[in-house]
C-alpha cells in the first residue's frame, strides 16, 4: 500500500512532492536539531563559575535520579497530569456528546462558547484567577461578606488551584478532539443497539464507547501531554513552592544557568510522557482486543 | 409475533405537522408497507413505532401492549436500517448475537440461535467476518439475521433495499419476502419505490404530507385510487381536467364531450386515463368515447411503446402501445384515432 494518494492523469508528481519539504525541513531543524543539541549538552558537566565544560557523562541524570526532590517533582507532575485527563474525559464525553449529536441550529455558537477560553492566554488567564481566588480575592470577600466563612479558604498556592487551572486550559481540546470522534460514529448504530435491547448504559459500553476509543486516546494523549508540560498554570496558581516539570527546567536553564541539568531534565520530561503514553495505548488496545470479541 | 396497531398517530413540529392522524393495523404475520413521496411522514411513522421518536399524541400498541410511551430498548422491534448500521467492531456472530446478549439470553442458547439465524438469510460460515469484509449484499443480511435472531414481535424495514444494486435488489426482495412469509413475521416496509411495495407487500399503505391517502392491496390501489394524488402515485396516469356537466357525462376543459362513470357528483373535475387502457387505432372501434389525436411524441420502450398525444389545444393523453408483431410505428405529427370504454375513467371531484 503506498502511503501517497493515487496520482490524477499528467500530474507533475516532483513537484507535488517539493511541497512536503517545507514541512520537513522545519520540523528537521526547529525540532530534532536543537533536541540533538541539548541531548549533548545534557552530558556535559557543570562547574558554577564556568557555565558549561565539555564532558561525556551521565551525572546530570544520576543527580536527577538520587535526589528525592526532583523524583518528588516529577511524581506530582506526572499525578497532576493524569488527574488533569481523567477529570477532563470524564467533563468531557458527555458535552462532547451532546456537541456531535445536537441538532441545534446554534451548534457552531456552542462550538466556539467551548474554544472561546482559548482566545485568552494562559497567563492572563491564570492572572485574572489569582485576582479572584487569592485570600483577600472576589471568591472569599464574598463568602465572608455573606458570612459563610470566618477565614478565607486556601485556594491561591495549592495544587488544587493548578488542577482546576489545567483542567481549565485543556478542557476543550479534550471536547473538541471528542466531538469530531463520536461525529464520526453514525447514529443509526447508537438506534441499532437501543432496538437489539440495549439501554443506554449498555449502548455506551458495548457500543460507543469502544467506537469512539481510538480518538478518545487521542484526545486523552493530547491533554495528557499539555498538563505533563505546562508552565504557566503551575507557576502563577502554584506559586514558587509548588514545582513541576515545566517550570523546573526554566529555572535550570534561566536562573540557574545550570544547562547541562536543564537539558537532562528535559529529557527525563520528555521521555516520562512518551513512555506514560505508549503504555496507556498498549493497555487500552489490550483491554479492547480481550473486551472486544467477548460474544 | 404479534399485531400491531396505531390510533390516532400524530407528531407534530412546533407549526409542522408531520404525521396527521394515522390509523393502520396491522394483522399477525402481516407484510405492511409504507409508501410515499420522500417527507410524507413514513419514516417518521416507522421511527414512532420502533420507539425513536416521541409521538405528539395517539397511541402504539404491539400485541396487547400499549408501547407508546416504552423506550426502544423495551419494545422488541427488530429494525434493519437503510445504512445496515452493523457494528464495525464486532464480527458478524457478535452482530447477531447482540440482541440475545442484551435480552439475557443464556450463552448456551446464544450459538444455535446465532447459527440458525445466519443459515436463514445463507450467510453460514461467515460468523468470523467484520462488516467491512463483507459486500453490501451480505452486510444487508447481517442486519436482517441480527434483527430476527431475538425474535422480534415486530419487523421494522427502513428503505432496505435502496443502498443495493438494481439486481441484488430483485433477488433481495425475494429472500425477505420468502422469509417473512416462512416465519409468519409480522413486518412494516417503508420504501419510496412503488415496485419492491408491489412485489413485496401484503397491502400497501399510501402516505402524503403525513396523511394516510389510502390502505389496501396492489389490485385496490390501482384499479380504485381513491383520489387523484393515488392515482398518479401508483402507476401512471393522464390526467384531464374539466367538469361533469350531466349523470355519466364530463366535459373537458378543451371542449371534448367524454362518456364516464355514472356515479360522478356534478362540478369540477379531474378525469384520471390509465395509459395501458386506452385503445389505438380499430382497436378503438366500437367504444363509446372515440377521438382522433394528434401525436406529440413518441418513445421507443422495448416492450411497450410510450405515446403523448394532443385531442385538442388543450387535452393531452398518455397512451401505452404494447410492442405487437406489425405493430405500424406512431409518428410524430401523425394523427390516429383513440378510444376508451367508460369504465376506465375514474372522476375525482375538485380538490380531491
Amino acid at each position: 500500500m503506498s502511503t501517497a494518494p493515487e496520482a490524477v492523469a499528467g500530474a507533475r508528481t516532483k513537484l507535488a512532492g517539493l511541497l512536503v519539504v517545507p514541512a520537513t525541513l522545519f520540523v528537521a531543524f526547529m525540532m530534532i536539531g536543537p533536541l540533538a543539541i541539548l541531548f549533548r549538552y545534557s552530558l556535559n558537566k557543570f562547574v558554577p563559575g564556568q557555565f558549561m565544560v565539555d564532558a561525556l557523562v551521565i551525572e546530570n541524570y544520576v543527580k536527577f535520579f538520587t535526589d528525592a526532590y526532583y523524583l518528588n517533582v516529577l511524581a506530582r507532575t506526572v499525578r497532576v497530569a493524569v488527574i488533569c485527563t481523567l477529570v477532563c474525559l470524564i467533563m468531557g464525553f458527555p458535552l462532547a456528546y451532546v456537541l456531535a449529536r445536537t441538532q441545534s441550529r446554534f451548534k457552531n455558537l456552542m462550538v466556539i462558547a467551548v474554544v472561546l477560553p482559548l482566545f485568552v492566554g494562559n497567563a492572563v488567564r491564570a492572572a485574572g484567577w489569582m485576582t479572584i481566588f487569592g485570600s483577600k480575592g472576589a471568591f472569599n470577600a464574598s463568602l465572608m461578606a455573606l458570612g459563610l466563612i470566618d477565614q478565607p479558604l486556601e485556594i491561591m498556592y495549592t495544587e488544587n488551584a493548578v488542577l482546576i487551572g489545567i483542567i481549565a486550559v485543556n478542557l476543550p481540546f479534550m471536547v473538541l478532539t471528542l466531538q469530531s470522534v463520536i461525529e464520526g460514529i453514525p447514529r443509526n448504530v447508537e438506534e441499532a443497539a437501543f432496538s437489539l435491547g440495549a439501554g443506554p448504559a449498555a449502548m455506551f459500553r458495548r457500543v460507543l464507547w469502544p467506537l469512539a476509543l481510538p480518538g478518545t486516546l487521542a484526545g486523552t494523549i493530547l491533554t495528557f501531554i499539555l498538563a505533563m508540560n505546562a508552565y504557566a498554570t503551575p507557576v502563577l496558581l502554584g506559586g514558587p513552592k509548588f514545582q513541576m516539570m515545566g517550570p523546573l527546567v526554566y529555572g535550570q536553564f534561566a536562573q540557574q544557568n545550570n544547562w547541562p541539568f536543564g537539558g537532562a531534565i528535559s529529557f527525563i520530561l520528555m521521555t516520562s510522557t512518551i513512555l506514560l503514553t505508549m503504555g496507556a495505548h498498549l493497555i487500552v488496545q489490550g483491554r479492547y482486543r480481550s473486551n472486544g470479541p467477548a460474544a | 409475533m404479534a399485531r400491531l396497531s396505531l390510533s390516532h398517530l400524530k407528531k407534530t413540529y412546533g407549526a409542522l405537522t408531520v404525521v396527521d392522524n394515522v390509523d393502520i393495523t396491522v394483522a399477525d404475520g402481516e407484510f405492511l408497507v409504507l409508501l410515499g413521496p420522500s417527507g410524507c411522514g413514513k419514516t417518521t411513522t416507522l421511527r414512532m413505532i420502533a420507539g425513536f421518536i416521541a409521538p405528539t399524541s395517539g397511541a402504539i400498541t404491539i400485541g396487547e401492549q400499549d408501547v407508546t410511551n416504552l423506550p426502544p430498548w423495551k419494545r422488541h422491534c427488530g429494525l434493519v436500517f437503510q445504512s445496515y448500521a452493523l457494528f464495525p467492531h464486532m464480527t458478524v456472530a457478535q452482530n447477531v448475537a447482540f440482541g440475545l446478549e442484551m435480552h439475557k439470553v443464556p450463552q448456551a442458547e446464544r450459538g444455535p440461535r446465532v447459527a440458525e439465524a445466519l443459515r436463514l438469510v445463507r450467510l453460514g460460515g461467515f460468523d468470523g467476518r467484520y462488516p467491512r469484509q463483507l459486500s453490501g449484499g451480505q452486510q444487508q443480511r447481517v442486519a436482517l439475521a441480527r434483527a430476527l435472531a431475538m425474535e422480534p414481535q415486530v419487523l421494522l424495514l427502513d428503505e432496505p433495499l435502496s443502498n443495493l444494486d438494481a439486481k441484488l435488489r430483485l433477488e433481495v426482495r425475494i429472500e425477505i419476502r420468502e422469509l417473512q412469509q416462512k416465519l409468519g413475521l409480522t413486518t412494516i416496509m417503508v420504501t419510496h419505490d412503488q415496485e419492491e411495495a408491489l412485489t413485496m407487500a401484503d397491502r400497501l399503505v399510501v402516505m402524503e404530507k403525513g396523511q394516510v391517502r389510502q390502505v389496501g392491496t396492489q389490485r385496490e390501489l390501482y384499479e380504485r385510487p381513491a383520489d387523484r394524488f393515488v392515482a398518479g402515485f401508483i402507476g401512471r396516469s393522464a390526467f384531464i381536467e374539466g367538469a361533469v356537466t350531466a349523470q355519466g357525462r364530463f366535459r373537458t376543459g378543451g371542449g371534448l364531450d367524454i362518456a364516464c362513470a355514472a356515479a360522478a357528483a356534478p362540478g369540477s373535475a379531474t378525469l384520471a386515463l390509465r395509459p395501458e387502457r386506452i385503445a389505438i387505432g380499430s382497436e378503438a372501434d366500437g367504444l363509446p368515447n372515440r377521438f382522433p389525436a394528434r401525436i406529440e411524441h413518441a418513445s421507443y420502450l422495448g416492450a411497450l411503446l410510450d405515446v403523448q398525444v394532443a385531442l385538442n389545444e388543450q387535452d393531452r393523453m398518455l397512451l401505452q402501445i404494447p410492442n405487437r408483431v406489425g405493430l405500424a410505428e406512431p409518428h410524430v405529427g401523425e394523427t390516429v384515432t383513440i378510444g376508451w370504454a367508460e369504465s376506465a375513467g375514474l372522476v375525482y371531484p375538485q380538490g380531491a
